[in-house]
């Protein structure tokens, strides 16, 4: 970012944090851009053929959205850690060079997935090209280097946090953000046997997703309570703890509801079922916990006789809001109501699956991210109270609107599957392609694209809004 | 100043969290040892004596391979070289695999992992499913290897020009868009005619591991049912 | 070409739907339940409020007994989804027990 007005203690770390933002916005385009092209060949299957085929555009889609989440989060981190620690990010001369390496790398990584797409069957393609797993299709090499960047990112946290203030969030973080770079070894190697593959890829995905970043969210909502809103250290870092105690407790062994039907034994069917009835909790709990600082706080401030709002950054706090409901809509309901072994049976695979992926994403994480660039943008101008603009409120409307819109339609699609091609002809080859040639279906998949656009104009207008709102005269200095 | 509860105390739910965390991730890695004891790879040996594993030695190229109800287990089964009446695979009926059924272990093993390797480098998880898991743009894979497309009363030998259903399976692949089904077809991926052998071996040893019966009715419903 | 022994659906075709939309019901108004609870606690909503969130809890629980109906639960799922539901219950009232009284200490 050009112009920064950033000074004083941790102007250092909170200038990369802008950089990590920044490189993590134009990611979430290139995501939008490659879930269009997807998008487009449900409906029509001719577009880009053996150019860029569905595989490629969907693989640069979830990459691009793994990355550009992970480039966010470590750009939060670097973010609050002044803040909370009081001091400067300890080297954070090598957190900008690491910022760089990581930059580089994943330019190279959508160049070879771009231009070379497939290699040979041999480890050299596993290598150099990409390792064909989902979500974490980062050829070896990659791997390595998110290793060195991640272990760069993590000694910063830890070195910060010894030697400042260690607050609560930051013990937090600390601990997460071990557990997520850890967890990404787990990824890291090859096998043969299926079942064990699976098994690992597993607790990369889902001890990220559904534990780790859980956790790491839950502390930038506990920040954000407390620079948004002035809201209680004590009492919203005991919320912290209770969401990590559920959130953790339930979502480690929900693992289990990815274990049913990939050839390991039936136990996993119990505590699967168990544990993810027991993950929407948390959510829950997160949900009221923004409901009740909110409603503190203000409450507080009306009892002075002032009608002011509390908010002090209105963009964000609608995000953080947006943050609070999406994901336990998202990761909640849409999960919860296939989480069931005996309904799972049937969703497994199908567009249900998709439609949860989506709105969880969203709702969990894009929200929360995208309230925190709003955070760095008052930070970085020295505004005061940050209030909509036009854009900020059009493109909030439109990302979350097209985002609903486009996880009705794939439920729909999915339901079509499960009856069609699921339940009546028991999942072949025919039994898929009735299932995708339904009417319903067709149409469904017409509502996503559409909803894909309303979802990209509203990105545009995002982007639009982070260039331009800094200068805009409508916040309070 | 209220008196100080335990519950309102930073330190206790801090304490909380991390036995609760710490509780459940041992269970877990308890639990996963016992599964990955389950889930080892089996033995020649294993298929010659009979004995089920869920996940069965490469050699399990050489039998014949179904999907079965099992009336103890209440769900379809993976049934190899016959079944004895029960739903337990009895091991004995052979099935060729391009041309032989008497694959060793070294090569079966080598075939299955090109195979896998190629799962990854050809990228088919970004479109299709794998144990339910990957892409929705194109049919799972689970169980393709026992597809009715792909057997004798399917169209997919006919339409390649091929008796068996590997070769089919493998010609497939090779050119794919040159035998479209539907509108969406699969893209040219480059592959071998080696690497296509691998794929269906690793295919036909894919749909030999005990999902827990999923798919569910697999391949036992013929032509369309539309609606109710 | 259907085998009967081999067609055993856990759950019939026409039960799907219900299934659905009363978990997602479960959920929807077991949220309701709680935060109006919460909001009514912290002055966001007038005391009127509510009984509606306790009208939203009693959905919740008939809704978790559909579904658990319809999918033909086993013994022990339903004593849990009879327990998720008595823990839905106090839930918010533990919670804001707790936040309240954290709260008072910290005010001071």
């Amino acid at each position: 970012m050009a112009n920064n007005h950033l000074t004083g203690i941790g102007s250092e770390s909170k200038q990369l944090a802008t950089w990590y933002f920044t490189f993590a916005a134009i990611l979430f385009g290139a995501q939008l851009l490659f879930g269009l092209v997807a998008a487009i060949q449900y409906v029509m299957p001719g577009f880009m053929f053996e150019v860029l085929d569905f595989s490629v555009a969907r693989m640069l889609h979830i990459n691009a959205l793994v990355v550009w989440m992970v480039f966010a989060m470590f750009g939060a981190v670097y973010w609050l850690l002044p803040d909370e620690t009081g001091i400067e990010t300890v080297g954070i001369k090598i957190g900008k060079l690491l910022f760089w390496v990581f930059a580089a790398a994943i330019v190279v990584v959508v160049l070879v997935y771009l231009f070379i797409q497939v290699g040979p069957a041999d480890e050299m393609s596993i290598w150099f090209i990409h390792e064909g797993r989902e979500y974490i299709e980062a050829p070896r090499w990659a791997d390595f280097g998110i290793v060195v960047v991640a272990l760069g990112f993590v000694a910063n946290l830890f070195l910060t946090g010894m030697k400042g203030k260690q607050t609560g969030i930051v013990t937090v973080l600390m601990a997460d953000m071990i557990a997520f770079a850890g967890l990404y070894l787990c990824g890291m190697f090859f096998t043969d046997n299926i079942s064990v593959d699976q098994y690992w890829w597993w607790w990369v995905i889902h001890l990220w997703v559904e534990a780790t970043w859980e956790v790491y969210v839950g502390a930038l909502a506990a920040y954000g309570l407390i620079t948004m809103l002035g809201a209680h250290r004590k009492v919203v870092e005991m919320w912290l703890w209770i969401e990590v105690t559920m959130l953790f407790g339930s979502g480690i062994l929900g693992m289990g509801h990815h274990y049913f039907w990939i050839g390991t034994p039936e136990y996993w069917w119990e505590i699967g079922a168990l544990f993810s009835a027991l993950e929407p909790l948390p959510l829950v709990a997160m949900f009221i916990h923004v409901l009740y600082d909110w409603g503190k706080t203000q409450g507080e401030q009306d009892a002075q006789g002032q009608e002011l709002s509390v908010i002090r950054n209105k963009p964000a706090f609608t995000w953080f809001v947006l943050n609070a409901f999406g994901n336990f809509l998202g990761a909640g309901i849409w999960g919860f109501f296939h989480t069931l072994p005996q309904v799972n049976l049937y969703t497994h695979g199908t567009q249900f699956t998709s439609a949860h992926g989506h709105l969880a994403f969203f709702g969990a994480y894009a929200t929360i991210l995208i309230g925190m660039m709003y955070i760095a943008i008052q930070g970085t101008n020295g505004i005061k109270i940050m209030n909509h603009t036009r854009s900020s409120i059009w493109s909030v409307s439109l990302l979350s609107g097209g985002m609903m819109g486009m996880t009705v339609a794939l439920t729909i699609a999915g339901y079509v599957q499960v009856l069609v091609s699921r339940a009546q002809m028991g999942a072949t080859w025919a039994g898929y392609f009735d299932g995708q040639s339904g009417m319903w279906f067709a149409q469904a998949m017409d509502w996503r694209l559409i909803m894909g656009l309303v979802m990209f104009a509203g990105f545009a207008l995002l982007a639009k809004d982070f260039l331009t709102t800094g200068k805009n005269p409508v916040h309070q200095r | 100043m209220a008196k100080r509860s335990v519950w309102s105390d930073n330190r206790f739910w801090q304490r909380s969290a991390a036995w609760i965390t710490g509780f459940a991730s041992v269970l877990l890695i308890w639990l996963t040892f016992d599964t990955m004891a389950q889930i080892t790879i089996g033995t020649d040996e294993d298929l010659k004596n009979g004995v089920t594993k869920r996940v069965p030695s490469p050699t399990v190229i050489n039998y014949k391979i179904t999907y079965e109800m099992s009336t103890k287990r209440g769900h379809e089964v993976p049934i190899i070289g016959g079944n004895d009446g029960q739903g337990m695979s009895l091991f004995q009926e052979k099935e060729m695999f391009f041309g032989r059924d008497d694959w060793s272990e070294e090569e079966a093993t080598e075939l299955l992992h090109l195979g896998k390797l190629g799962s990854q480098v050809k990228n088919c998880m970004n479109c299709h499913t794998l144990l339910g898991n990957g892409a929705y743009y194109a049919p799972d894979l689970t169980k393709a290897w026992l597809d009715p497309q792909w057997g004798p009363n399917g169209s997919m030998q006919a339409m390649t020009g091929k008796n068996t259903k590997e070769e089919a399976m493998a010609e497939f692949l090779q050119n794919p868009s040159k035998y479209p089904t539907h509108a969406r077809m699969m893209p040219n991926l480059g592959i071998t005619a080696e690497e296509a052998k691998g794929l269906v071996a690793f295919l036909k040893h894919m749909s030999s591991i005990d999902t827990n019966g999923f798919p569910r009715n697999f391949g036992k419903i013929e032509g369309a049912v539309h609606g109710k | 070409m259907i085998d009967p022994s081999v067609i055993r659906p856990e759950i019939a075709l026409d039960a799907f739907l219900p299934i659905f939309v009363s978990s997602a019901l479960v959920l929807v108004f077991g949220g309701f339940y709680v935060g109006i609870y919460t909001a009514v606690k912290v002055n966001i909503l007038k005391k009127w409020a509510m009984p509606f969130a306790y009208l939203f809890w009693i959905l919740t629980a008939y809704c978790l007994y559909t579904m658990g109906s319809l999918m033909h639960v086993g013994d022990f799922t339903a004593k849990a989804l009879v327990i998720a539901a008595i823990g839905l219950l106090l839930l918010p009232h533990a919670v804001y027990y707790m936040q309240d009284r954290v709260h008072k200490e910290n005010e001071h």
